[in-house]
């Protein structure tokens, strides 16, 4: 648990207190509110929060650890507090469990522990994020892992004749594994980049796979996803270009398609919509 | 649509020869009712100012049509994504070329997506028809499940029967099973799921549910005494035009197909588009938001079909709207953070429906009011406060790593444990009367 920072010299309008969680079966969030006093909760902290903060921190570890055969994934917040200010913003710290995203062998649940400290910076979005995780794969394990992942890429044969993943029917091709968690990576920076304290992702789909590349440098993955965006219920699609080497840090460039106004609407049913600028190599 | 037929020369066949071809094909199609889209292909354009998008238009506008747009010309910024059909591909392409219009393509051969998307559907409608039963770990289309509501319905008709409660917007019958051991009108409790068409897992949990109730009811003794008391209705297919658009052209949508004059978008959020809390901060006045509310309470037909029928039967006890995902089950109100009278009675049955549920397969619900999602005009809301005093709404499984795409093995698991949820309510309920 990290040491409680001092509080900012500019008066906090709502305090939530710390909500203990046992990682139980049963798991109100309505305990929050007999903790309060008698106001109504900040207009700046929704509830879920902490789960959010969770969320984005892990996002942010992911993307730094640059390492598809490693990704994590919440299991559960244990403890957690948030503060908001409306004039600094929302400052979250918490303690959460992690599991593998991809467990591998039976058994091996390979529970990880992680503290992070979120901040919203008024309302935006990209939180600052300090995370320290502990209890996950060894570096040496992850690296083999990785190594083997790029030699699955690199063994697909192009050009690819998949049209999504996973399917209508949540069904992902054993060989198409390594693209989806890559997809995971890269999609984990745009999502960490879009949550607010209002708003977070997740991944829903790789609707299209517009190249991919493999040579001795690395892999080159340009594709497009959907993010189900909470709580708006919105499918955003974002093209994203990345490139990425075992142990080296991942690069991303990413466009998002910005929300459809009434009068910009072309009238026509929408089928699964595409990100439409070029982006620059590299 | 295929259009006119060019005299291009195709490798091999003469021009007539591949007319013909392509004529009988047409033809054949159409009398199977099924539509060949060989290649043709999706172009994506992105116009560069108004000139150009009005030569897009243009293309429109010929007739017989040589394009079908699937996203429109609207703004320069906005790319225009159009089929052209496999006849019109060389002379559509010139047009483009002749005008400096710079296009993609998008989608190489329709048909090859499509016959993929086929294979894939038919291989799980090989074993049903092989083992002569209906498959309930996969997924079904909207035909499938109204050709089996009416096998079970006869198979099992002195417990269930079908109800017709109103038709969609685009004039689907909406369907609701009954199921009752006689009596007249007795108290009851409702079950929906699919209000938001891209929810699969829960109208697979309806359907597994409702085989699970006709085949448990001989020997689970409190199922027994709850039907001897009470009827259950579930709607499985709430939202039918939505449904069946997620199988022909958009997997993740959500809303219904209901249209209004001079607006673009489609689809108003069925689940706000209830009276109670409707126009509140959490539901969106866009038509083309996914939280629309639509233009007015219960404006939509199957909205209107479910209040109409809940209000006139008069004796519901218990109502669970069904939906995915988050893995919660919540309580109301969603519109406002005011706990609602019994609050602490639907605080403990929460508590209990979720640790009956954890029982089944270890998976962790949480529990809540809906207020924590903020959303208003919400069906949970309006059966609340037309009297049901019991009146939950689940998100199944999960918690993202699939969402909307919960691979089919989970049906089953997730099916089963959501019963033992359900039947924790309807215990209470039971036992519970007012």
């Amino acid at each position: 648990m990290q040491p409680r920072r001092p509080l900012p010299p500019t008066p906090l309008l709502w305090l939530l207190l710390s909500l203990a969680l046992p990682a139980a079966a049963v798991a109100p969030w309505d305990r929050e509110r007999t903790d309060v006093p008698a106001r109504p909760p900040a207009a700046g902290l929704p509830r879920g929060i902490l789960q959010l903060a969770a969320r984005a921190a892990l996002h942010f570890f992911n993307f730094r650890a640059s390492s598809p055969s490693a990704l994590r994934v919440l299991a559960a917040v244990q403890e957690g507090r948030a503060w908001v200010d409306p004039q600094e913003g929302c400052e979250v710290n918490l303690v959460f469990s992690t599991e593998r995203y991809n467990p591998e062998e039976e058994g091996e649940e390979s529970l990880g522990k992680c503290s992070a400290r979120v901040f919203f910076k008024n309302q935006k979005p990209r939180p600052a994020i300090n995370v320290t995780c502990m209890g996950l794969t060894e570096k040496i394990k992850r690296q083999e892992r990785d190594n083997l992942l790029y030699k699955q890429v690199k063994q697909l044969k192009n050009p690819l004749n998949v049209i999504s993943i996973p399917d209508s029917h949540g069904h992902i091709d054993p060989s198409l594994r390594p693209l989806w968690d890559l997809a995971f990576l890269g999609s984990s920076y745009v999502m960490w980049e879009k949550t607010t304290q209002f708003l977070n992702y997740y991944l829903v789909q790789i609707s299209r796979v517009k190249q991919l590349k493999t040579n001795d440098d690395g892999i080159d993955f340009d594709f497009t996803v959907l993010l189900h965006e909470f709580s708006t219920q919105e499918i955003i699609p974002c093209q994203i270009h990345l490139f990425w080497y075992p142990g080296k840090p991942l690069k991303v460039q990413y466009h998002c398609q910005e929300l459809q106004s009434p009068e910009e609407a072309s009238g026509i049913d929408e089928a699964s919509a595409m990100a439409p600028t070029e982006l620059s190599n590299f | 649509m295929q259009g006119p037929l060019r005299g291009g020369t195709g490798p091999g066949l003469s021009p007539v020869d591949r007319r013909t071809l392509l004529i009988c094909t047409f033809i054949l199609a159409v009398a199977w009712g099924q539509m060949n889209f060989t290649g043709d292909q999706v172009l994506r354009i992105l116009a560069k100012d108004e000139k150009q998008l009005s030569l897009l238009r243009d293309l429109e506008g010929l007739k017989p049509q040589k394009v079908d747009f699937w996203r429109g010309p609207a703004r320069p910024s906005l790319p225009v994504d159009m089929r052209v059909p496999f006849s019109e591909l060389r002379d559509v392409k010139a047009y483009l070329k002749s005008h400096g219009l710079a296009y993609s393509v998008m989608i190489k051969d329709i048909q090859v997506l499509l016959d993929e998307e086929r294979d894939a559907m038919a291989r799980s409608r090989r074993l049903e028809r092989s083992t002569s039963s209906f498959s309930y770990s996969s997924y079904h289309t909207l035909e499938e499940i109204y050709s089996w509501i009416d096998n079970f319905v006869a198979e099992h008709s002195n417990l269930v029967s079908k109800i017709n409660i109103g038709n969609s917007f685009e004039n689907r019958s909406i369907l609701v099973l009954k199921f009752s051991t006689g009596g007249s009108n007795r108290k009851a409790i409702w079950i929906d799921t699919g209000i938001h068409s891209r929810e699969w897992i829960t109208h697979a949990t309806g359907i597994w549910i409702s085989n699970k109730i006709v085949s448990a009811y001989g020997k689970d003794h409190l199922l027994k005494k709850i039907l001897n008391a009470m009827d259950i209705f579930i709607e499985i297919v709430t939202n039918p035009d939505g449904f069946a658009f997620t199988h022909s052209m958009n997997r993740l949508w959500r809303k219904n197909k209901s249209s209004q004059p001079g607006i673009a978008c489609i689809g108003v959020d069925l689940n706000r588009n209830w009276k109670t809390g409707f126009g509140g901060n959490g539901s969106n006045r866009n038509p083309c938001s996914e939280t629309y509310r639509g233009p007015a309470p219960q404006s939509e037909p199957e909205v209107a079909a479910i209040v109409e029928f809940i209000t006139g039967h008069g004796n519901f006890k218990a109502l669970i709207s069904i939906h995915s995902y988050s893995q919660m089950v919540m309580y109301p109100y969603g519109y406002s953070l005011e706990p609602v009278p019994n609050y602490e009675e639907l605080f403990n049955l929460a508590k209990d429906t979720v640790k009956a549920l954890h029982k089944v397969h270890g998976i962790q619900y949480t529990f809540g009011s809906i207020s924590a999602t903020l959303s208003s005009g919400i069906t949970v809301d309006w059966a609340y406060d037309s009297g049901i005093k019991y009146a939950f709404s689940f998100e199944l499984r999960d918690t993202g790593q699939y969402g909307f795409l919960l691979p089919a093995s989970q049906i089953v698991p997730t099916a089963q444990e959501t019963w033992m949820a359900i039947r924790t309510i309807m215990k209470h309920t039971l036992n519970h009367p007012y």
